[in-house]
């Protein structure tokens, strides 16, 4: 059995519950039917994908798959910092959502190629379902980009924040060279965000989106290693400012209030009775 | 008396699918596996879709039946992506079910792939058979279905999304 499987599922697995909880905050509040059941559905896609990456984990650690989605300590979630942002108004929610789903049908297709057998066939079924994430979010960035001022604008503020951070998704894990010696990481991590870059700048430009959003922590986070052994983003100007591109730490357990408050609620079921069945 | 896989199968014609209750897990192809080893039975089910919210429903439904099979004492369900489940899985009868059900069986029979990636494929009406449909959203009331409406009879329904 490899040690480094879990850690790297569990990462997966986490981002897709975070965000998905995040998207089902929309239940019932959407600005409209069909989107309040769009972002229902994909929570309920992402949650069901967070399922299955848990199931995976305890076949292999003999753990619970609902103890690991919820019966865990804020700090041993591995998720992106990305994923726990609260969402803001609809145009970030729609952003993260463009962005986020780009993401990880990178990742999707990168692992659909792990020698892990298990990932390989788990990443390639769920890579058929993520086309529907795509098309929706795809459909409605075309929309605004072209739409009113004002949305196109909220459109622009967002992408501010989020791209940047988004790069926290391909911060690697501290079993990233153990995952790729053994295969079960086909590429590393600096690779698909390579890959990310190119293909979303290509994007915003099709979109006429500015592309001065994407760039500067992009330029400039290299995933330095501190003397703490923490990997922090490059602060090239040397004044302490926390730059958007700052948004990692996720992959190492390092997570902000936005998590702390969202995990209150995740988890407040399961810990007032863990073990229970339902 | 020893049960084989023919019985194993009998009973799983008769577990539904709890959300489209007219067709049984084999008309959709949901079953990858069965295998009987003297009294102990192991089936593998391909789930539609990952996040398909009914899936341990089939599967304690399907443990259920198979335990109720003469000569079998103990079952084991597995999940599985190897093979994925992909349309072209359901049987012709699943697809005349669905349609009688009210829901468009998926247009596409081969897998649609990322590179797909473009409108959403055509569905055909359920209720008067016309191609002449369009689109309203990909999200519909389970992570399966997506919402169409029929301009030529005027009715909105709904298809068992291609994946």
């Amino acid at each position: 059995m490899s040690a480094a499987l879990a850690p790297v599922v569990l990462a997966l697995a986490d981002d897709e519950l975070v965000l998905g909880h995040r998207h089902s905050e929309w239940t019932g509040f959407g600005p409209h039917i069909e989107e309040d059941i769009a972002f229902s559905s994909i929570a309920q896609d992402e949650i069901g994908h967070a399922t299955a990456y848990y199931r995976l984990v305890a076949a292999h650690t003999g753990d619970d798959p609902d103890r690991l989605a919820l019966g865990r300590a804020p700090s041993e979630y591995r998720h992106a910092i990305v994923c726990e942002r609260p969402n803001g108004d609809w145009a970030y929610t729609l952003t993260r959502h463009w962005l986020y789903d780009h993401a990880d049908s990178l990742r999707l297709a990168s692992l659909a190629e792990s020698k892990h057998a298990d990932l390989a066939a788990l990443a390639a079924k769920m890579r058929r379902e993520e086309r529907y994430h795509l098309l929706h979010a795809d459909a409605w960035l075309e929309r605004i980009a072209r739409g009113p001022v004002e949305a196109r604008r909220r459109i622009i503020d967002a992408l501010t924040i989020a791209f940047d951070e988004a790069l926290g998704l391909f911060e690697p894990l501290p079993e990233e060279g153990d995952a790729l010696a053994e295969g079960i990481l086909p590429e590393p991590s600096e690779t698909l965000r390579a890959r990310f870059m190119d293909e979303m700048s290509a994007r915003l430009e099709r979109l006429e989106l500015p592309r001065s959003v994407q760039g500067r922590a992009a330029e400039t986070a290299e995933f330095i290693a501190s003397s703490s052994g923490d990997l922090i983003a490059g602060d090239e100007a040397g004044d302490g400012v926390d730059r958007p591109g700052a948004a990692l730490g996720g992959r190492r357990g390092r997570h902000g209030p936005d998590f702390d408050s969202l995990w209150e609620v995740m988890t407040a079921t399961y810990r007032a009775d863990p073990g229970a069945s339902w | 008396m020893s049960a084989t896989v023919a019985d194993v199968v009998d009973a799983l014609a008769g577990v539904k699918d709890p959300e489209i209750p007219v067709v049984s897990v084999l008309d959709m192809g949901m079953i990858g596996d069965v295998a009987v080893e003297g009294e102990h039975a192991r089936v593998v089910v391909l789930p539609t879709f990952t996040g398909c919210p009914a899936i341990d429903v089939i599967r304690s439904d399907v443990a259920e039946a198979v335990a109720r099979v003469d000569g079998i004492a103990s079952v084991s369900v597995e999940l599985s992506y190897e093979p994925p489940w992909t349309p072209d899985r359901i049987s012709p009868e699943g697809r005349a079910k669905l349609r009688d059900f009210g829901l468009a069986p998926p247009s596409s029979a081969r897998p649609v792939m990322i590179a797909d990636i473009g409108l959403p494929s055509e569905a055909t009406c359920p209720f008067c058979g016309s191609t002449d449909t369009r689109p309203d959203s990909m999200f519909g009331p389970t992570p399966c279905r997506a919402l169409y409406y029929c301009n030529s009879c005027r009715n909105p329904f709904e298809q068992f999304k291609p994946v």
